[in-house]
């Protein structure tokens, strides 16, 4: 269980952490937590001849928000102290959820929420809830930065629209639209430590009046390469009055658009069914917790 | 190419000659020779290998040693005291049964320190989701959350840290 | 109640001093005396050890095949690899070794060809770790793929084609039959028969240490030393000198402290030979410490089971007849095989009587990775089916689980017809506690769906009662020494893998010679050091050094009792030792000297005391006297005395994920006397939260080629804090053995015996459907719940 041999970099400016890309490109990886890429190492699955550490780099890390403008959280920010966020928690509760999942304690507070994304497993417990929250990536490099939404940054199982000598430096958070409510789930086969088997958010808005559907989101986890964005079932509940049959109607509709592969965790077919579920249930609470809001 | 760093283990200076590439569990237990710090898995599944750096538990079989200078790391030698009175974490596991093996028993105690410190009188829920990722095949972990529940009242009582 | 009826526990009247169960030592909850060691990370392990010129050893796994024939192993490049010191292949250590010796079969290195996926192909020893792996991975090896047997009726299927073992006919292992009464018979007169097939699945022991082995040759002298973290001490002794062919007497095997086994360090490893035979080649010291990946690569787990079943009842619901077919899936080496084979024959004759039973049972050879002694060997898989069946029974008579139980329950001085002896049992006691405790009479059938409680009980053996070699020497001997400079040492080679054996002996020793637990010192864990033992296996420490114990303290205290008699002017029979007093028992208060000062005078006058104890278990086998008949059976599943228990389990089931929430266990077991009710009820919480993961997800995977998928503590899921249920634990406080070493028995083994059919019979009560297959996933459950509303 060894790592290959590599040269060490601990930039402590933004400036120079993209110097490093920008010169070191292909053969240099960045370390954030750890949790990942030094796994992958070990197993000799990525040999880097250069790890740029950016954990010292402070432009990289922490969460800001701005009320009406929503929430900054730098790349480099620890699962943990998302978890531990007030006001993530109050704002972006599925994030709160997803963070608070996310392997263990230790795990927690080594890994970040961009070595979560940009690991890109279509397992992982943070792509789904930013996706539903609308998240936008920032992406910087000696030329400049770039913003795109997340759902178009993660390509594929490990794959993600990185380009040599950049780096994921932030996440951009919209502020949520009034009486709009967020909830995340998932099912695996402990009750800690859990690969997903299946990971479910929405993001959900009513109305007014606490009973029509204005805005919704559903986002689904491992059952395809990358997040997979509902489309039938906002189609379904959009501008209709909330009601059990409704979104058991929508939750089966995310289910058959879900494309689930078999492996030693679970079933496509057992995931497929899991969809629903979880659909159903995070409608419902996310609905109920709404209703509170407005 | 070894580099010269110090390590601050325990209130220590280490000055250790290391490899970029060196894990700190691997560190810890074959160049500093402290060798309470476990390896059951090397993959962060177990928590066997768990150390506090800056108080929080973290997983030196996922670290590099590198990246720790500077840092106060914990490991579970240093937690006596200098006269080699028990912490009390230590002394509620010794008197509650809490230990069998003894091997994932450092990153346990480690894991309810971190816990501890943060949360001096944690609910049975707190007490298990600080654990979850420390792993025991031997206990049934019934007595390690007794155990941590004791030590809680002890620390809080004697004013402990 | 049998033999020890009623009259035998009333305590009430009896003189302190004629009490022999009035303990002052056994019975305390007080903590391991490794404990404190182990908190501050002092106890040494294994791998925490190095020596001067220490070098690394590794093994270089054939990863890419489960089945192939070794053509060529080049290993040059390794060899002149700066830092690599040797290269070890199989043919130089062809010799093979196994547990049992009539059918060893397994070599060092893979000779000629690989029977598992991640069997080791050759071994290096370098200056250091990384140049070891970097060297493993220089060897060039070039295989000829064979067919792969993953399923062991395919394997049987298709002996003729392909052959794991040469010397294996339709690549079985051994097939056997047992046939007690006339099965067929008593079948044609029952009123309830059931028929069920049950399958289990391979989960893995899991210990958090990895197996680590320290081997120093010494060339001057000839001498081997071995430290190694194994549980028998004595049998990898045994294998290390037939495999190495060196003398016992050359060779001394050391247990450091050992991070857990369950049966999985009860099997000499490969590790252990590897370190000893290249440090025989370079002369120098040589450690082998596995990865987590190793380790399941080695396996040594749980056989999967086939098992049909079929029980009769009379119309009262007296069980008449047991047929039991097991087909074991082995693996690829004998190892245990055999012994496991006829435990699980065994396990039908109790804790029920069974007046006619038969079994037949075969272990077949597989392209895994061997099977070994796993926690409750044997026992695990025939209890699950057992118990989950006497359940279904129970159901078809109109009656609950508890009453068919208790009618058919065996008591104190049964003998079963494989001649198996109980000599005491509290079992009945046990279920009704359980049940008093957890309300399961109310509960059950009773709760809401998706809701239940399921009952079950096991028993297991105290110890085995032969070698698993031709030998009839004590299976444990003690020494004690007591003198004025040590105090009291106790020797013996037994081995503590945290289960608190050191402790126990401690205080059974501190008791025996009347000084308190903290007076003693153990001197184990090494076969120069310690006196003989068999080893940590098989539930059976307690009562083997508790017998060998007792027996050396009695010499001792014969020779003190002797020398205070004389100076207090009593008789030496007058007198008691307790407490690190000795006194007269008549006149206590007049006649009493201090424990160490007659050691003192002892000492001066003849010399540091010493004295052996021995235990051997009695034996079944043999002729029966009346008929004159050679008794069958009751060779491998005999035991001096049985723990018993009950669990009762209640689970609620998520209907829509299939998601099985283990909420409560309730268990109350008979266990005899507890030495150290802590350790006591520590053995049992860990056994049930134990065998919970592999009922519900523990479990090895194999591709259709037999790569091993999930070596790993990722995917080879065990249960975490947040998984443990509620436990409450009732052990029977007053349970005493008459016939056991301070009146105790078993625990730690027999505790895992009833969890599987517990949760089993759970989730029927909840939602239906009887389980028959484990591990029970949500995955499963959620499939029979919806072809149950389907009405298939
Ligand atoms: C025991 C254990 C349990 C786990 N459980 C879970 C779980 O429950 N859910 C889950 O989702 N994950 C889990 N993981 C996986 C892992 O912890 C997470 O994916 C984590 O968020 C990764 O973050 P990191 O900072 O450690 O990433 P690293 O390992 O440092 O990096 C991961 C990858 O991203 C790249 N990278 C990191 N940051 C950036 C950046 N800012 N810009 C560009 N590239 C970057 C790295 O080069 C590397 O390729 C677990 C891991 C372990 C060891
Ligand atoms: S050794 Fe680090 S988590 Fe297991
Ligand atoms: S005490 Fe053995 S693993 Fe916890």
């Amino acid at each position: 269980m060894f790592l290959n041999h590599f040269e060490y970099f601990a930039p402590q400016a933004a400036k120079d952490a993209l110097d490093l890309c920008d010169r070191l490109g292909a053969k240099a990886k960045i370390l954030a937590g750890g949790t990942d890429l030094l796994n992958l190492m070990k197993d000799k699955l990525l040999k880097p001849e250069y790890l740029i550490d950016i954990n010292n780099v402070d432009e990289f890390k922490g969460i800001f928000y701005e009320p009406g403008k929503g929430a900054v959280i730098g790349a480099a920010t620890k699962i943990s102290e998302i978890e531990r966020s007030e006001i993530i928690r109050e704002k972006y509760f599925a994030l709160h959820q997803a963070a608070g999942e996310l392997g263990s304690v230790q795990v927690r507070n080594m890994a970040t929420i961009g070595g979560n994304i940009c690991n890109a497993s279509p397992a992982a417990e943070t792509p789904t809830p930013l996706v539903a929250l609308g998240a936008k990536v920032v992406i910087s490099s000696l030329s400049g930065d770039r913003e795109m939404p997340l759902e178009e940054f993660i390509l594929g199982n490990g794959e993600t629209a990185l380009a040599e000598g950049e780096i994921l430096t932030k996440f951009l958070l919209p502020e949520p639209i009034s009486g709009s409510v967020s909830r995340y789930g998932y099912i695996g086969l402990r009750d800690a430590m859990e690969i997903d088997a299946v990971n479910l958010a929405v993001n959900l808005a009513l109305g007014e009046d606490g009973r029509i559907i204005k805005q919704l989101k559903l986002v689904m986890g491992s059952v395809f390469p990358r997040p997979l964005v509902s489309e039938e079932a906002p189609e379904i509940l959009i501008g209709k009055e909330f009601s059990a049959e409704l979104a058991e109607e929508a939750a089966r509709a995310a289910s058959s658009e879900s494309k689930p592969i078999s492996d030693i965790r679970a079933s496509a077919e057992y995931r497929r069914e899991i969809v629903a579920v979880l659909s159903r249930r995070l409608l419902q609470e996310a609905f109920s917790a709404a209703q509170g809001e407005v | 190419m070894k580099q010269l760093i110090a390590l601050d283990i325990n209130d220590q200076i280490y000055e250790v000659p290391v490899d970029p590439w060196d894990l700190l569990s691997d560190v810890i237990r074959k160049k500093v020779r402290l060798t309470g710090t476990k390896k059951g898995c090397e993959q962060g599944d177990c928590g066997a290998c768990t150390v506090l750096i800056n108080g929080q538990a973290v997983l030196s079989c996922l670290t590099l040693a590198i990246a720790c200078q500077g840092k106060k790391i914990t490991t579970i030698e240093g937690l006596a005291e200098q006269d080699g009175r028990l912490h009390p974490i230590q002394q509620s596991f010794v008197d509650y049964g809490a230990v069998q093996c003894g091997f994932c028993t450092s990153g346990m105690i480690l894991s309810s320190k971190a816990l501890l410190d943060s949360n001096p009188k944690p609910g049975r829920e707190e007490i298990k989701r600080a654990l979850s990722g420390n792993l025991c095949r031997c206990t049934g972990y019934k007595k390690i959350i007794e155990a941590v529940e004791v030590a809680s009242e002890t620390m809080s009582k004697e004013g402990v840290k | 109640m049998g033999v020890w009826d009623k009259e035998q526990y009333v305590r009430e009247g009896v003189p302190p001093f004629q009490d022999e169960r009035r303990f002052t030592q056994v019975g305390k909850s007080v903590p391991k005396i490794d404990s404190p060691a182990k908190v501050r990370g002092e106890a040494i392990y294994t791998d925490d050890i190095v020596l001067p010129g220490m070098a690394y050893g590794r093994i270089k796994r054939c990863t890419e095949h489960a089945h192939a024939k070794i053509k060529k192993i080049d290993y040059s490049k390794a060899l002149a690899h700066p830092g690599v010191l040797a290269v070890l292949i199989g043919d130089e250590a062809p010799k093979k070794w196994g547990m049992l010796p009539q059918t060893a079969n397994e070599t060092v290195l893979a000779v000629d060809k690989v029977r598992f996926n991640g069997e080791g192909v050759a071994a290096v020893a370098a200056v250091d770790e990384e140049t070891a792996e970097i060297a493993c991975d220089l060897i060039d090896v070039e295989y000829e793929p064979l067919p792969v047997l993953l399923d062991p009726f395919e394997s049987m299927q298709r002996a003729g084609e392909i052959q794991i073992h040469e010397d294996a006919p339709g690549n079985i292992l051994h097939e056997g039959e047992q046939v007690f009464g006339d099965v067929d018979k008593a079948f044609k007169e029952c009123k309830y028969i059931l028929e069920r097939e049950f399958k289990t699945n391979m989960p893995q022991q899991g210990f958090l240490e990895p197996q680590a082995a320290l081997a120093n040759y010494d060339p001057q002298n000839g001498q081997l030393r071995l430290w190694s973290s194994s549980q028998i001490a004595h049998y990898l002794h045994r294998q290390i000198s037939d495999v190495l062919e060196m003398p016992m007497n050359k060779i001394r095997v050391t247990v450091p402290t050992v991070g857990g086994g369950f049966g999985g360090k009860a099997e000499a490893c490969v590790n252990e030979f590897v370190a000893c035979l290249l440090s025989r080649k370079i002369g120098r010291p040589v450690k082998v410490t596995f990865d987590r990946s190793e380790v399941f690569y080695t396996n040594k787990g749980r056989h999967p089971c086939h098992m049909k079943m079929k029980i009769g009842l009379d119309a009262d619901g007296y069980i008449q007849a047991v047929d039991f077919d097991n087909t074991l899936d082995k693996g690829a080496y004998a190892g245990w095989g055999i012994v496991v084979l006829f435990y699980s024959a065994s396990m039908i004759h109790l804790p029920y009587k069974v007046p006619n039973a038969r079994f037949r049972g075969r272990c077949v050879y597989t392209n895994k990775p061997s099977m070994g002694s796993m926690r409750g060997l044997g026992g695990v898989q025939p209890r699950f089916a057992m118990e989950c069946m006497l359940d279904e029974l129970a159901e078809m008579m109109g009656i609950s689980p508890f009453e068919l139980k208790m009618k058919n329950a065996v008591e104190s001085g049964y003998t079963a017809v494989n001649n198996m002896y109980v000599p005491h049992t509290e079992y009945k006691r046990s279920l009704q506690k359980a049940v008093e405790k957890s309300g399961y009479l109310e509960k059950h059938g009773k709760l809401p769906f998706g809701k239940g409680i399921g009952l079950a009980g096991g028993y297991y053996i105290t110890g085995t009662a032969y070698t698993l070699y031709m030998s009839y020497k004590p299976h444990t001997s003690v020494l004690l020494r007591v003198d004025t400079e040590g105090g009291v040492t106790l020797h013996c080679s037994a081995v503590d893998i945290g289960q608190g054996s050191n402790t126990v002996m401690a205080q059974m020793a501190a008791e025996a010679l009347g000084v308190h637990f903290e007076d003693v010192h153990i001197q184990s864990h090494d076969t120069e050091v310690g006196t003989f033992d068999l080893g940590t296996f098989a539930s059976r420490l307690t009562y083997a050094t508790g017998i060998a114990i007792r027996d050396a303290a009695e010499k001792i205290n014969g020779k003190l009792k002797e020398i205070a008699a004389g100076l207090l002017g009593c008789r030496a029979d007058h007198l008691a030792i307790k407490d690190r007093k000795i006194y007269s028992i008549y006149e206590a208060e007049r006649k009493s000297m201090e424990w160490e000062k007659v050691v003192e005078i002892a000492v001066n006058t003849t010399g540091s005391l010493a004295a052996m104890g021995h235990f051997s278990p009695p034996r079944r086998r043999g002729f029966d006297l009346t008929s004159g008949k050679r008794a069958q059976g009751a060779n491998i599943g005999h035991s001096p005395t049985f723990g018993f228990s009950c669990q009762i389990f209640e689970v609620d089931v998520d209907l829509e994920t299939g998601k099985i929430k283990v909420t409560r266990v309730t268990e109350s077991g008979d266990m005899g006397t507890m030495i150290n009710p802590m350790a006591a009820d520590g053995q049992v919480e860990g056994s049930i939260v134990y065998n919970l993961g592999a009922c519900l997800y523990e479990d090895q995977f194999f591709d259709k080629d037999g790569i091993h998928l999930n070596p790993n503590f990722q995917d080879y899921k065990m249960p975490t804090i947040m998984d443990m249920p509620e436990m409450d634990i009732n052990t029977l406080t007053d349970s005493y053995d008459p016939t056991a070493p301070f009146g105790a028995k078993e625990t730690g083994e027999g505790a895992v015996q009833p969890t599987f059919p517990a949760i089993v019979n759970a989730i029927y009560d909840a939602i239906g459907i009887r389980f028959t297959e484990v591990p029970i996933t949500p995955e499963k459950v959620l499939k029979a719940l919806k072809e149950k509303k389907k009405g298939k």
